[in-house]
């Protein structure tokens, strides 16, 4: 009799459902997050989707079986990988629609009366308070050179060490330290001794 | 600023604040893709066989390279060192030689110089004709 299975995990092995579980935890753990840190990245919230998609797949693919305490900065490397590979990707066929006599803007829809409408309900002045300092830092992130962005978030939305935020970024400790130096002072700079 | 390892400044702490307020804005279609993305990585971190079992999957290879080497190493050493190996279409035509009796009486009897002189005898009445 074969043996009872969900997905591909078998049902009768209490190793690999234990496995599975803790992957699953840590991967609805770090998802959200993720899928920010590669928007604020690529602006674009399909490619941070097929990002963040990739990078969890790898994971699960290339390193399952190693402990579980390595993933996160395993899991935030293959996500920059991926990230600058869509980066580069971008950038090549941006100088290749340049040369296009015609080009068309991909995403130039016709945006959804629906979604673009405004809530009806009141905004508690604490709640619209936190809006306002939400879209002022992502715009404050976005506007950040590309590697004082990462450490940022990976420290302060992430909350990675300093070793952690080196293995995931592939760079020294001392560099992470500069990026994120520099990267709170710029934000400083742009937001003042900031609210909430 | 704080050093990295140290504790949250003000600016920190309220920084970290608003990005998690950001992540509350993340709208439903979203999270369920990232949810299918999730469960998709998942079976693919099912259908990985143990270790053990991608060894044992690797056994039919390892044990053919295995005998094709001690096939190798065993027909080296019963070859004499120096001597020219034989090929077995030598040995067959030695066989058919030494089974075939006539040929053997014709290779005796060999006469080059007569067959030699036959031909052209030949030749001569052809071409006197």
């Amino acid at each position: 009799m074969p043996a009872a299975r969900h997905g591909d995990v078998d049902l009768t092995d209490p190793e690999a459902q234990t496995r599975s579980r803790a992957l699953n935890q840590f991967l609805a753990g770090v998802e959200l997050k993720a899928f920010k840190i590669a928007q604020a990245a690529l602006r674009h919230e399909d490619d941070a989707l097929d990002a963040v998609q990739d990078a969890m797949l790898q994971l699960a693919r290339a390193y399952a079986d190693r402990p579980a305490q390595e993933w996160k900065p395993l899991f935030y490397r293959i996500l920059e990988n991926r990230i600058r590979d869509m980066q580069r990707r971008r950038t090549v066929r941006g100088r290749v629609i340049a040369w296009l006599p015609f080009r068309g803007d991909e995403d130039d829809e016709e945006p959804d009366p629906i979604a673009q409408a405004p809530s009806p309900e009141p905004q508690p002045p604490r709640r619209l308070e936190l809006e306002q300092a939400v879209g002022a830092l992502e715009k404050a992130l976005g506007e950040l050179p590309r590697r004082q962005q990462q450490a940022f978030l990976l420290r302060t939305l992430e909350g990675l060490d300093v070793a952690q935020t080196a293995a995931a970024m592939g760079c020294s400790q001392g560099s992470v330290k500069t990026h994120y130096f520099r990267a709170l002072q710029r934000l400083r700079a742009q937001l003042g001794e900031f609210y909430v | 600023m704080s050093a990295v390892n140290e504790p949250l400044t003000q600016f920190e702490r309220n920084a970290r604040v608003v990005l998690e307020q950001s992540l509350s804005r993340i709208d439903g279609r979203t999270r369920s893709r990232l949810n299918q993305a999730r469960q998709a990585a998942l079976e693919a971190a099912g259908a990985r066989r143990p270790a053990w079992w991608r060894s044992l999957t690797l056994m039919p290879t390892v044990g053919a390279a295995a005998a094709a080497l001690l096939v190798a190493v065993v027909l080296w050493h019963r070859q004499p060192a120096g001597e020219p190996p034989v090929l077995e279409a030598q040995h067959a035509e030695d066989m058919d030689l030494l089974a075939d009796s006539e040929a053997l009486e014709l290779l005796d009897g060999w006469d080059g110089p007569f067959y030699e002189w036959a031909t052209a005898q030949t030749d001569n009445v052809q071409s006197d004709g």
